[in-house]
């Protein structure tokens, strides 16, 4: 079925399936078919903020004083979430705008995409301020056999949901010759991708920035790194937000409250999609190793870094009605939760003034009473 | 003034414990030493998620993760009788 930006037929939004359906026409959010997506996009932009507004500064003095291995463990995170969301700053719209049928989640997408964005415009703040020239450490990210391992496995499902979804729209259902290879397009078939591609997505922003997450707040433990401690616990309450979307689309689906086809299709493809988070607790675990490979950081080790990955998969297992597969029953890095907890985004647990009022900080630290003893 | 009503958590057939009725459940429980997963606080993430076996709570937040019909927040709500959980 062709795509089109205003689709003239009349069609009624809340009889519609969240994808597969008709295209949106007019963006109207006065009556939703589910409305846990209004209420996310209105969330989402309460937490606006912008990565300027972070001062950064007084990183630069802390990164100097970092050992090599934990310089290493510092850029090498950055350079992973600056893929994560370099995927996730274009996937979703890419992917899921053009066969979304109800406003409130096609204006969620785009809300989602776009906070992702200012991750993406965050880790220029942040390298900006550490380096002249972060160039070296961008142009690693597609060259870095370890970052590129994790690429290929995100954007994967993303890639095939596209291309059949652009195969489907131009050319419609059946099989087609696409550089000598035939491709069958049906349905079924696609729902099937944005099954295992909503899965992997979901997998994405679940688990594979927590080794992240917990590095960064590690080194805020020792109180080093704060102003990108400040920025990542912005990124993770926004990441839980992004989940909570994820969960509640698989969850819609599975428990048929929204495309029955797609309640069979969670029933068929469970243990691929159980693969699929598997997989990404896999590579978050091997991620650890690689951090680590030069030596540890005070305060985390590779082992109890993977038992906190295995904590986050249990819990987000259960949310999407998976098992519990890892033993680790109680949280190894109880000092997280106070980075994650929403409360205290605004007023850290260290130092991290309210970001709003550090604009111009950098130019105005030293005023003219701080000269007021100075005698020549 | 408005009196502070007590209810009363059963976790398991042994453990029961008092909750105060103007602070969260979650608030209440950690006041008990009990680990409960939490991470945003405020109902959105759903770390906390739990399954509630009997009684009912009221929510001071709406909460926006994902929730089955059993299951509450307690990080953004309030007993409003006693109550039977089952932590994750
Ligand atoms: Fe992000
Ligand atoms: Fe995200």
């Amino acid at each position: 079925m062709k795509y089109t930006t205003f689709n003239q037929q009349s069609t009624n939004p809340l009889a519609e399936p969240m994808f597969f359906g008709n295209p949106v026409n007019v963006a109207r959010y006065d009556q939703q078919k589910h409305p846990i997506f209004e209420k996310l996009i209105e969330k989402q932009i309460s937490f606006f903020w912008r990565p300027e507004e972070v001062d950064v500064s007084k990183d630069r003095v802390d990164f100097q004083k970092l050992s090599d291995p934990e310089k290493h463990i510092f850029i090498s995170n950055l350079k992973y979430q600056t893929l994560l969301d370099s995927v996730q700053g274009r996937s979703p719209n890419i992917a899921f705008l053009p066969i979304v049928s109800l406003p409130e989640l096609e204006t969620w997408i785009e809300t989602w995409s776009f906070f992702e964005t200012i991750h993406s415009r965050s880790y220029t703040h942040i390298l900006r301020n550490l380096f002249a020239d972060p160039s070296e450490v961008f142009e690693d990210i597609v060259l870095n056999e370890e970052i590129k391992r994790r690429a290929s496995d995100i954007s994967r499902y993303y890639d095939d949901l596209i291309f059949a979804t652009q195969l489907w729209q131009t050319q419609g259902e059946g099989v087609h010759q696409v550089d000598g290879q035939s491709i069958t397009i049906n349905m079924r078939e696609l729902k099937k991708k944005l099954y295992l591609c909503m899965n992997s997505v979901n997998a994405l922003e679940a688990v594979r920035f927590y080794v992240s997450f917990a590095c960064t707040f590690a080194f805020a433990e020792r109180e080093l790194m704060e102003g990108n401690s400040k920025i990542i616990r912005l990124i993770a309450r926004d990441e839980n937000l992004h989940l909570s979307s994820t969960q509640h689309i698989l969850n819609l689906w599975a428990k048929g409250k929204d495309d029955p086809e797609m309640a069979e299709i969670a029933e068929e493809c469970r243990e691929e999609a159980r693969d699929i988070f598997l997989n990404a607790v896999e590579q978050e675990k091997q991620w650890a190793s690689y951090l680590f490979q030069h030596g540890s950081m005070i305060g985390l080790n590779k082992d109890i870094l993977c038992q906190y990955v295995e904590y986050i998969a249990n819990h987000r297992m259960a949310a999407i009605g998976f098992d519990t597969p890892y033993e680790v029953k109680s949280n190894p890095l109880p000092w997280m939760n106070n980075y994650l907890n929403s409360d205290n985004v605004q007023v850290a647990p260290q130092e991290s003034e309210i970001s709003s009022y550090l604009v111009g900080q950098i130019d105005s630290e030293v005023s003219v009473d701080d000269f007021g003893d100075f005698d020549l | 003034m408005k009196m502070d009503k007590l209810y009363i958590i059963h976790l398991d057939e042994d453990t029961q414990l008092a909750c105060h009725q103007d602070k969260t459940l979650l608030e209440n429980l950690e006041a008990h030493k009990v680990e409960v997963h939490f991470h945003c606080r405020e109902g959105f993430c759903g770390a906390c998620r739990t399954k509630l076996l009997d009684g009912q709570v009221e929510y001071i937040t709406d909460p926006l993760a994902y929730i089955d019909d059993d299951e509450i927040l307690p990080c953004c709500c309030k007993a409003k009788s006693d109550l039977k959980i089952k932590l994750s």
